[in-house]
C-alpha cells in the first residue's frame, strides 16, 4: 500500500523537501502549538521546539542575571551557590537540560528534514534522538543529584 | 477591490537566508553549548558541578575558554533573537510591525552581547 495520502503532513513535507528552508507547518500561531488534536508527530515536535525555546530564552536572561552576582564579589558568589546547590535547584538544572536536550536534538532534526535530508526517515530519527537524550537526561540527573 | 490583510509575508528568500542563519547557529550551538555544559557542570567535583569564585575567574581568565565562552554567547544570543522573531511572526503581523519587531530584537541582542562582554572581561580582568 502506498504511503501516499496515509499523513497530509508526510505529502506537504515531501512537497517542501526540493526547496531549502523551513518545512511548513498544518497551523500556525501560538494558540496552535497547543492544539495537538488530530497532528501528526512533526507538529508536536515543533510546538516542543517553540515551548522549550521560549523557556530557554527566559533562562539566558536569567543566567546573565545571576552571573552578575559575580560581579559583586566572592560573598555574593558564595550566597548564591548556597542557593544553587539545594535539591530543588539541582532539580530545576535537570529541568534545564532536558530543556535543552528537546530543543537541541529535535532542532537538529528540523534542520535536517528542512535541507531535505532524513525526510523518509524522520520518525525513525525522531525516535532514535528521543532514545538518545533520554539516555544523556538520565546520566545527567544522576551526576547533578548524585553530587549532593 | 482585494481585501487586505493583517499578515504580510516575508520573501522566500528572506525566509530562506532566516532558517539558513536558525539552523546553522543551532547546529554551533549542539557544539558549544556541550563545551559549556560539560566544563561547567561535569567537570567540577562541588555540589552541582558549579565553581567556586576564585575557580570562575581561574576558568574564565584562560584566554581560549575566554574566546570559546565569547563565541558562545554571540551565536546564542543571534539563535535566540532569531527564534523570538519566528515567534513573534507566528502572530501574523503586518509588514510595519515586522520592521518594528526586527529593529527592537536587533536592539536587545545587541545589548545582550554588549553586556555578556562587559561581564566576560570584568571577570577575566580579575583572574
Amino acid at each position: 500500500m502506498s504511503r501516499q495520502g496515509t499523513d497530509p503532513g508526510l505529502d506537504e513535507i515531501r512537497r517542501a523537501r526540493d526547496e531549502a528552508g523551513p518545512v511548513p507547518r498544518k497551523g500556525v500561531g501560538p494558540v496552535a502549538w497547543f492544539d495537538i488534536r488530530h497532528r501528526g508527530l512533526g507538529q508536536f515536535a515543533f510546538s516542543l521546539n517553540r515551548i522549550t525555546g521560549l523557556g530557554l530564552v527566559f533562562y539566558l536572561y536569567l543566567h546573565l542575571a545571576v552571573l552578575s552576582t559575580l560581579l559583586r564579589g566572592e560573598e555574593a558568589w558564595d550566597s548564591f551557590l548556597g542557593i544553587a546547590t539545594t535539591r530543588f535547584f539541582l532539580l530545576l538544572d535537570v529541568l534545564l537540560i532536558f530543556g535543552l536536550l528537546a530543543h537541541g536534538l529535535n532542532g537538529l532534526r528540523l534542520a535536517l528534514v528542512g535541507s531535505g535530508r532524513v525526510v523518509d526517515h524522520q520518525k525513525a530519527f525522531y525516535r532514535s534522538i528521543q532514545v538518545i537524550g533520554t539516555i544523556v537526561l538520565l546520566g545527567a540527573a544522576l551526576h547533578l543529584l548524585g553530587s549532593e | 477591490m482585494a481585501a487586505r490583510t493583517t499578515s504580510t509575508p516575508a520573501p522566500a528568500g528572506s525566509r530562506s537566508r532566516t532558517w539558513a542563519w536558525t539552523a546553522g547557529t543551532g547546529v554551533a550551538l549542539l557544539v558549544l553549548l556541550t563545551i559549556h555544559m560539560v566544563a561547567h557542570h561535569f567537570v567540577v567535583e562541588e555540589i552541582g558541578g558549579l565553581r567556586t569564585y576564585q575557580d570562575v575567574l581561574n576558568y574564565i581568565g584562560n584566554p581560549v575558554i575566554f574566546v570559546i565562552e565569547s563565541a558562545f554567547l554571540v551565536v546564542v544570543t543571534i539563535h535566540a533573537m532569531l527564534g523570538l522573531r519566528s515567534v513573534l511572526f507566528d502572530f501574523g503581523l503586518s509588514g510595519h510591525a515586522k520592521r518594528l519587531v526586527d529593529r527592537a530584537l536587533t536592539v536587545l541582542g545587541v545589548a545582550t552581547v554588549a553586556y555578556g562582554f562587559v561581564l566576560i572581561g570584568v571577570l577575566a580582568s580579575r583572574a
